[in-house]
């Protein structure tokens, strides 16, 4: 019996891979959406970069402007890859049923959700590569080793958290043309409070209270810590990985009860 | 480990007094019927009718409130995965990952299933083959509707759902497709097929049924269905001006008519009465214009069918108002 059951598993491990390479050729095939989801948080590396360049910042030990956006945009291209990606494409991919065929097919549904899930990581890692590539080439910006655990700590718990959000998300959006405005007015307005474009400090304090529940500010201090040559230690902070595992929980928890729900069905 | 397979002979499907329920409205109410292996059997009826709901109980996409259901000898509630493997479905609107190549796809959703037909021989059976390397995004909808049932074969089940295969398509193209459903069934493959094309069902099923208001009216071969088979024959042809019903010659009718230059002679013994009038034409020199023989057609009696329980209903409502 374990010996069939070995065999099973081994299977199914198997077709996730395959999954994911189907899910990535389709993802880098379609140029369009390919472009538009890495300029995006790109154009604002260019933009802010070539805003002031001799500014620093005060309120994180003088350190220059820089070492604060490089990280602040890496966090803003993580949300944008896994959450805004899987959010709207889960919406389109209902939509147009495709969902409700891969649940008429023997291909088990956990295989299907964990190998989007496994093929979004491998976006987020493309966009992570090509941020701190573009920091250290034109801004001259780098991980240190020793923070480099807080880095790979944070990112793969932010990625957890925005996928499985995103997933989540997706039984709230009504059809696809709702998608981008459901998507971004959960993530846009927060950015703003969340450290994510410029630093949070010197705001009310019923603002910080609000980006501190959510878990885009612990996502963007944790990179920031990670970049901030002030930082000691490996760069882990146990309040912000909290506030993250905490939201992880919230992601995989909605995302359950969307793969219990027939997949072809709304709400 | 104990393990139960699906069956290999007997019933594809048994259904027992089905029933579907959304909160108030019952769409399905008691509905019966078995499908033998390597049968063609057609589900008909309007819209609202309750087809769709009954298909996706059978399909495993929707619970059912009441009765039994049997699929491949398995509780397609169940959702098993072992029922999936054996069962292909043809949705009406399911899309596909349409940045991927026919041929992609095709390897694709092969994948998932321990026994599969050929990426190849799938391409060629719904003609697709100058099209492989095409992404879905770009095909016109027939190609897309053919790709779907090779996507519904790819593993090689035995119980195939078809939801309106063919709408859409263009007349060459609907003869081409089922050919191919038709050549399916040589293979023993079961066909459960959902249409509104009375030609369509005419043409490939064994058996219809007809349901209407959550129930089945009707249930038979194509040619017996409501008893299609022991009504009158009508012969129809136009007389020259000359002539009147009464220089007819004596036949069997139930009725006779005169429209016009149309006569219209419905009757039990069409080959006596088919016999009879053209007989006495050729003696007489009478020319008969557009001369035809025809049983009712399944559109007919499926009308007819549906029509007299629609006043049912309607008589039903008044009663209670």
């Amino acid at each position: 019996m374990s010996a069939v059951a070995t065999t099973g598993a081994k299977r199914d491990v198997g077709l996730v891979a395959w999954q994911i390479r189907y899910e990535q050729r389709a993802f880098w095939r379609n140029r369009t959406r390919g472009f538009f989801t890495f300029v995006f948080p790109l154009m604002f590396l260019v933009i802010f970069a070539s805003l002031d360049k001799s500014s620093h910042i005060k309120s994180l030990g003088g350190i220059p402007y820089d070492e604060f956006f490089v990280p602040g945009i890496l966090a803003y291209g993580v949300i944008t890859t896994s959450y805004v990606n899987m959010a709207i494409s889960t919406a389109i991919l209902r939509d147009q049923g495709v969902l409700k065929r891969m649940q008429g097919t023997p291909l088990p549904r956990w295989a299907y959700v964990a190998a989007r899930v496994g093929s979004t990581a491998l976006i987020v890692l493309a966009m992570t590569v090509i941020t701190l590539g573009l920091g250290a080439v034109l801004y001259g910006v780098h991980v240190r080793a020793s923070t480099l655990p807080g880095l790979i700590v944070t990112l793969v718990l932010g990625t957890a958290v925005f996928t499985t959000l995103g997933i989540g998300i997706a039984r709230l959006i009504p059809n696809p043309e709702a998608a981008p405005v459901v998507v971004n007015l959960t993530v846009f307005p927060l950015t703003f409070i969340s450290s994510v474009w410029f630093p949070a400090n010197g705001m009310p304090k019923a603002l910080v209270d609000i980006a501190n529940v959510f878990p885009i500010r612990p996502l963007a201090d944790g990179l920031e810590r990670a970049f901030n040559p002030y930082t000691t230690g490996a760069g882990l902070n146990a309040h912000d990985l909290r506030t993250l595992a905490i939201w992880a929980a919230v992601g995989i928890f909605l995302m359950l009860r969307f793969l219990r729900k027939p997949l072809g069905e709304t709400g | 480990m104990t393990t139960t397979h699906t069956q290999t002979d007997g019933l594809a499907i048994e259904v027992r007094d089905l029933r579907k329920s959304y909160g108030e409205v019952e769409a399905v109410r008691g509905v019966s019927f078995e499908v033998s292996r390597g049968e063609v059997f057609c589900l008909l009826g309007p819209n609202g009718a309750g087809k769709t709901t009954t298909v996706e109980i059978l399909e495993g996409y929707r619970t059912r409130t009441g009765g039994e259901a049997r699929v491949l000898g398995l509780d397609p509630a169940d959702g098993r995965r072992e029922l999936r493997e054996h069962v292909g479905i043809v949705l009406q609107q399911s899309g596909v990952q349409t940045d991927l190549t026919v041929t992609e796809l095709i390897e694709m959703y092969g994948r998932y299933y321990s026994r599969r037909r050929p990426v190849d021989e799938l391409i060629e059976l719904v003609e697709l083959g100058e099209k492989r390397d095409t992404r879905a995004r770009d095909l016109s909808g027939g190609q897309r509707r053919r790709l779907d049932l090779a996507l519904g074969l790819v593993g090689d089940p035995d119980l195939l759902f078809l939801d309106e295969p063919t709408t859409g398509f263009d007349p060459g193209a609907r003869r081409q497709a089922w050919s191919t459903i038709r050549s399916l069934c040589d293979l023993g493959k079961t066909v459960f097929l959902t249409t509104h094309y009375m030609d369509e069902a005419q043409h490939l099923a064994n058996r219809v049924a007809v349901m209407n208001a959550g129930q089945i009216i009707a249930l038979g071969r194509p040619e017996e269905l409501g008893g299609r088979d022991l009504r009158p024959a009508e012969i129809r042809f136009s007389l020259p001006e000359a002539w009147s019903l009464g220089d007819l010659p004596d036949v069997p009718f139930e009725q006779r008519t005169l429209e016009g230059d149309r006569v219209l002679v419905a009757t039990k013994e069409p080959v006596v009465a088919a016999q009879r009038i053209t007989t006495w034409a050729l003696d007489h020199e009478v020319d008969l214009g557009h001369f035809s023989v025809t049983q009712p057609s399944l559109e007919d009696i499926y009308l007819e069918l549906t029509k007299s329980v629609m006043e049912n209903e309607q008589t039903v409502e008044e009663a209670i108002r």
